[in-house]
């Protein structure tokens, strides 16, 4: 692409010189031609007798060579004429394109006093101002980290003390305390706790729409870090005799950040355990994929319904628990997992069934990413994600579309299931062919955030390698 | 003779809390307010073990623990344990312990006794 450009600016530099050339050297042949006719048409008619042989012979070169040098030296002026145009138009287009690539310090040094030297001079001044706010950005930018820090710190430092207090008087280091009073006392760490997390998670939630989020990029074996963060995590499931079983390929050796996949993986396994029955077992995989590796932790638990998929990785959603559970975390674990794994390109998504238990996948690529960009968690997906599969029914059914996404939607039936088994309709009454319909579900499944493409087999049903069984 | 332990941040009320649940367990409590007053009382007296908290105002902490070298330093602070360590703070063979805040009373003394008694 770039080597498709750089000849068309040559074409096009050349084009301008070529031009003003081929106009001085026209110029050049036509003007003395002109002359010469009509000098030589004048002559013979004022002359008596017409002219000796050898004289028409010697007054046609003569002619020939005086338009051939003032051809030549006026050609030779236009190439000059050009040059000069040119040149200065050439050093606004490579500091234009200085500009483009965000380097505002280009300065043009260009001593024409006529428009194009106007011009170099306002654009010498447009880029100061590009300059300054650049400059003007990068503090703001470092004010908000600083900021960042700072309240980090204010934030959390009374809990300490109070903590400890509180802890104290538990303990009995003050004086021996009846059970109702330990009973208040437990309640008010609870909390503290509670309180010192949802400080801490807001945190992490301003940072990554910040992109201000660290990430501490070492050589790693991932699997390692799977292995060792089970290990970490199996006394939290042994209160419900909960099974923590890992599975791992060999992985290379990638540049990545374990503190955070560990960070991920203990948030995926926490829920895994909040919503699984007793006795039952959590599955942690990671695969090595082409480009990157996907981890997925699976329960047999309550699973989880569609209107609730779409929302549970957004900021505060937590789902409807009917267990006699007394604190459900902050509802900030999935968005802030979410943050984290798209921080770094990466992906995040569930496959869930009720009653058949949830399996959530996130990748992380092989090559580390180098620049961290901002994620926008703090908004509503749910308008987002609606008005992606509006699009989409509008692409593929045309006018009618839109009418059949209102009806799904009067329905609360736009959930990926819902949509599948619509899709499934269309394709069992011949409105669409099955490899539309596998199309649309694979968009549809896109809009869903998630990774696997549907294989175009006419006879196949939908089934999914890393999804759930349905038998 | 009672085991001595430094403790050393800029909040009083976490000095106070620290001081109290060590020495209900036996333990003497030398108090410092930041990173130069810590230097200043480690060569008065040599204690134990150090409690260092890491955002104090004053000389950055990373500084003095480079010049500490032959008494045990246990980090106690806000900041994240992975932080700490990019900021190298966790290198020095000295160093034998961090405490994340808001600590555990339980946790702080069984691991205080663990690195005194050596």
């Amino acid at each position: 692409m770039d080597g498709k450009k750089f000849s068309l600016q040559n074409i096009l530099f050349s084009k301008l010189n070529v031009k003003i050339t081929l106009l001085f050297f026209t110029v050049g042949i036509l003007a003395p031609s002109a002359a010469i006719f009509y000098f030589y048409l004048i002559t013979v008619s004022s002359l008596s007798e017409s002219i000796p042989i050898e004289q028409a012979a010697m007054l046609r070169t003569v002619a020939i060579t005086i338009i051939i040098l003032i051809a030549v030296n006026t050609t030779l002026v236009g190439f000059l004429i050009s040059k000069a145009i040119s040149k200065p138009i050439k050093q606004l287009y490579s500091a234009t394109r200085e500009v483009e690539k965000g380097n505002y310090d280009v300065k043009l040094d260009i001593k024409n006093r006529d428009e194009i030297g106007k011009l170099a001079n306002a654009f010498n001044k447009t880029t100061a101002a590009l300059a300054r706010i650049k400059d003007e950005r990068r503090e703001l930018d470092s004010a908000k980290t600083e900021f960042l820090s700072i309240t980090s710190h204010e934030l959390r430092t009374p809990i300490t003390p109070m903590k400890a207090q509180l802890q104290m008087l538990e303990k009995d280091y003050f004086g021996k305390l009846t059970d109702k009073q330990k009973e208040s006392l437990s309640i008010i760490i609870r909390n503290t706790d509670r309180l010192d997390n949802i400080i801490v998670d807001f945190l992490e939630i301003s940072r990554i729409e910040a992109a201000r989020l660290k990430f501490n990029f070492v050589e790693v074996n991932l699997a390692e870090t799977v292995r060792e963060t089970v290990k970490f995590m199996e006394g939290f499931g042994k209160e419900k005799n909960i099974e923590l079983v890992v599975k791992t390929d060999e992985l290379p050796t990638i540049e990545a950040d374990p503190d955070r996949v560990s960070q991920i993986l203990r948030n995926l396994i926490t829920n895994a355990i909040k919503f699984s029955q007793e006795n039952s077992k959590i599955e942690v995989e990671a695969k090595l994929r082409e480009n990157d590796i996907l981890f997925s932790v699976r329960d047999y638990g309550t699973g989880i319904t569609p209107g609730d998929q779409i929302r549970i990785f957004e900021p505060f959603y937590q789902v409807e628990q009917h267990s006699k559970r007394k604190y459900g975390g902050t509802g900030l674990g999935l968005a802030i997992c979410r943050g984290i794994v798209e921080s770094q390109n990466g992906k995040i998504w569930v496959d869930s069934k009720i009653g058949r238990g949830s399996k959530f996948f996130f990748t992380i690529p092989l090559e580390p990413v180098r620049d961290i960009k901002p994620i926008k968690v703090l908004f509503s997906q749910k308008a987002v994600v609606e008005k992606k599969i509006q699009e989409e029914f509008q692409t593929m059914l045309g006018p009618l579309g839109n009418i059949e996404f209102n009806e799904l939607k009067n329905k609360n039936a736009l959930g990926k299931e819902d949509l599948f088994k619509y899709i499934d309709s269309l394709t069992d009454q011949y409105i669409i062919t099955n490899n539309h319909g596998l199309d649309f579900k694979n968009h549809i499944s896109k809009i869903f955030g998630e990774e696997k493409e549907l294989n175009h087999n006419i006879d196949t049903l939908y089934r999914s390698e890393e999804g759930l069984r349905r038998d | 003779m009672k085991k001595s332990i430094l403790v050393v941040d800029d909040e009083p009320d976490v000095r106070q809390s620290v001081k109290m649940i060590l020495e209900m367990n036996g333990y003497r409590v030398i108090e410092a307010v930041d990173a130069d007053d810590c230097l200043k009382k480690v060569k008065e007296e040599k204690p134990d073990l150090i409690l260092l908290d890491i955002m104090m105002p004053g000389t950055p902490v990373g500084e003095i623990v480079k010049k500490i070298n032959d008494i045990k330093i246990a980090f106690m602070s806000v900041v994240r344990i992975s932080d700490a360590r990019k900021q190298g703070l966790l290198a020095q063979e000295n160093v034998v312990d961090f405490f994340q805040k808001p600590f555990n009373v339980s946790d702080l003394i069984e691991r205080v006794r663990l690195h005194i008694e050596q």
